[in-house]
């Protein structure tokens, strides 16, 4: 549906991207060409026509907080990495979109501005968390890029935040991608806490070498409308990767969320975990898929998808898919959603404990397992405690 | 703090509407026990969980206080905060929640929001009362209920009451379940709670878990009220001779189950 660039054209681009080195300038003129060409993908249950990040306008730059940087680490506003030159970012910035690659990718990565990169040295393992805050201050579009790298052996955890002011009404159009070198092993926090009527278009894109480790722990609370796919490539040997996705929706939210791991390399493995609680009007539409291509034998891919229902008039959709084109293979879904258990509620006011709070107690109960492996106790508790308070009777 | 005082005047008890309880009149007061005894499906369960607000009966009369505060306006967590305990026959599961979370929640829930327990001193209490009921320490970090025995889970329900210390507790078939020691142990525990201000009333078939707590009164219900009270001699010898003869005396021409 070219006619919604027509407002955007490769001069205003070339403006945009005036300091920016020629390979990236070209790279974007190259997007904005794919975005012209590339329809917006029709999604029957979320229709994001009218959705703010599909305006083909230009972003402005979302402010970047860095926790501590550890020796062997790097981690650098974007802006500041394109005007250093690292070397990183010709290789891999937007590499990971290429394959399936929509409108949408393709006009963020015409207008990205900003965000953050993150880069792990060959065979250094960092000792404690990397932590990363985005926020939407003022403004009415954002578009920022993550990029991590993990070169061969490096291992680490890093926590991103992504928030903003009170009230916001901004749209995000970002992205994540996430290369991990062989045997490189990344813990993978994400905390989406953004303001109740921001709109998120967040899709996260992963490459794994051969005995490469990632964890995807997605906790998602904030945004009126969120929607994100998350694709792992699982491209060398024994590579694992793993999704622990909790998200919690209250009074009109609209999530759609999608995982795909996609078995590349033999005796890959990944396990997708979803967990989430709806009350209010919320409504989540929550998809996975294992792909195991030829080839890679022995591969094994697992879901398992639960969705807690609060009050009626929630609305979850839960679609697994296997797509599997080799023999020998492991590979299955479960999927469920329900409502609270009433008499786990009555038990737990037989004790005494007050409705709203016998809901939280399972609620937290519910996730538990799923948050336990964020790396910094304070930041498990502060998500924990954001979850929880959501809870309404 | 006053005498503990449980009145309970001609409650009537439906589920789906059909009439379970039919007039049921109790006093117990602190320092009581009462034990309830009677034939299966005569309603025990069905007033006990009317007493604590389950949500699938419904009360159709009477009248119930509890130190002079009208229980059957209240919530189900108003009741307990107000001092009612029941100990229940088939408690729930509640996976992800450890029993010391659980425990803790419902202490903090009966202070100030200000005032929660410390931490620390309701560790050293829990693992205390766990130890005097021989329940292993493992048990404080599990879920609660879940993937324990049945004897496991009679015994849990006592530590909870040792811990909320309730000013009356209603015991559903709490020795259901225990093996001979367990009993013991288990009458020991609600025995050394007993004082003016804590009163039981508990819900048996069997004499044995009596010879240790010592019933002040001993009641028989049958088609939901009851027909006949005494000492702990009327439990002695209900254990003797069954149901058949009081039915005999009082007239009482029932099924095993109840009329249609
Ligand atoms: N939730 C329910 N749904 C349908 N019927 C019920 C329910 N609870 C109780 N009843 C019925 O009410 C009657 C009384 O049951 P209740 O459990 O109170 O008996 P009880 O005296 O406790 O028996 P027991 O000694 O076997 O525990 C029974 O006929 C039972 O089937
Ligand atoms: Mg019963």
């Amino acid at each position: 549906m070219a006619h919604t660039l027509v407002d955007l054209t490769p001069e205003q681009i070339a403006a945009f991207a005036a300091n920016e080195p020629s390979w990236l300038q070209e790279r974007r003129l190259g997007a904005l060409g794919a975005a012209h060409d590339l329809p917006l993908a029709h999604r029957k249950q979320t229709p994001l026509e009218a959705a703010g990040f599909t305006l083909p306008a230009l972003p402005q730059t979302a402010s970047v907080t860095v926790g501590d940087v550890h020796d062997g680490a790097e981690v650098m506003e974007l802006t500041q990495a394109i005007a250093e030159g690292t070397a990183d970012l010709e290789r891999h910035l937007g590499r990971l979109f290429s394959e399936g690659q929509d409108h949408l990718h393709a006009l963020h990565l015409a207008t990205f501005a900003g965000g953050v990169l993150c880069r792990v040295k060959r065979g250094r393992e960092l000792a404690s968390p990397l932590q990363v805050s985005i926020g939407l201050q003022g403004g009415s579009l954002f578009a920022p890029h993550v990029l991590v790298v993990l070169e061969e052996g490096a291992r680490a955890d890093l926590i991103v935040e992504l928030q903003g002011e009170a009230g916001s009404e901004a749209a995000v159009r970002g992205a994540v991608e996430i290369v991990l070198g062989d045997g490189a092993a990344l813990n993978y926090t994400e905390f989406q806490r953004l303001p109740g009527r921001v709109q998120a278009y967040w899709p996260r894109r992963a490459e794994l070498g051969r005995d490469a480790r990632l964890q995807w722990i997605l906790a998602d609370v904030g945004a009126r409308l969120a929607v994100s796919d998350t694709r792992t490539y699982l491209r060398g040997a024994g590579s694992e990767a793993r999704v622990l996705a909790s998200f919690f929706g209250g009074r009109r939210q609209h999530f759609e969320f999608s995982h795909v791991m996609v078995h590349e390399g033999a005796h890959s493995t990944s396990d997708i975990e979803a967990r989430g609680v709806l009350q209010g009007k919320a409504r989540a539409i929550y998809s996975a898929n294992s792909v195991i291509r030829k080839n890679a034998k022995n591969a094994s891919g697992w879901q398992h998808e639960h969705t807690l229902m609060l009050s009626e008039e929630a609305r979850a959709d839960l679609i697994p898919e296997l797509e599997i084109s080799e023999w020998e293979v492991s590979a299955g879904h479960a999927a469920s959603a329900g409502p609270v258990d009433p008499m786990q509620i009555y038990y737990m006011e037989s004790r005494g404990i007050t409705p709203v709070e016998s809901r939280r107690l399972i609620v937290a109960g519910f996730l538990a397992s799923l948050l336990a492996d964020i790396p910094l106790r304070d930041v498990r508790e502060q998500i924990a405690d954001i979850f929880l308070e959501k809870v309404e009777l | 703090m006053a005498r503990l005082e449980l009145i309970i005047e001609g409650l009537r008890v439906g589920i789906e509407g059909r009439e379970i309880v039919k007039g049921f009149d109790l006093t117990v007061r602190g320092g009581e026990v009462h034990a309830v005894m009677g034939p299966n499906g005569t309603g025990k369960s069905t007033m006990a969980s009317a007493l604590m607000g389950h949500p699938a009966y419904e009360v159709l009369g009477g009248r119930v206080t509890l130190d002079g505060q009208d229980l059957l306006a209240m919530s189900v967590d108003e009741r307990a905060r107000a001092g009612l305990f029941l100990a229940m026959q088939y408690p729930a599961e509640i996976s992800g929640v450890s029993n010391a979370n659980f425990l803790r929640t419902a202490l903090n829930a009966r202070r100030p929001e200000s005032e929660p327990v410390p931490v620390m001193q309701f560790h050293r209490e829990l693992k205390a009362k766990m130890e005097s009921l021989q329940i292993d320490p493992s048990f404080a970090e599990r879920y609660v209920n879940e993937g324990f025995s049945g004897g496991e889970k009679k015994r849990n329900e006592i530590l909870q009451m040792a811990v909320l210390r309730p000013r009356v507790a209603v015991l559903d078939e709490i020795d259901s379940g225990l093996d001979i020691d367990a009993v013991k142990l288990v009458a020991g525990g609600v025995s050394q709670m007993l004082s003016d201000d804590m009163g039981v009333l508990i819900i048996t078939h069997y004499q044995r878990i009596l010879n240790y707590i010592n019933p002040t009164n001993v009641h028989v219900m049958m088609q939901g009220r009851i027909v006949r009270s005494g000492g702990p001699e009327l439990a002695t010898q209900l254990e003797e001779r069954g149901y058949e003869w009081l039915r005999e005396e009082l007239g009482i021409d029932e099924p095993l189950t109840e009329e249609a």
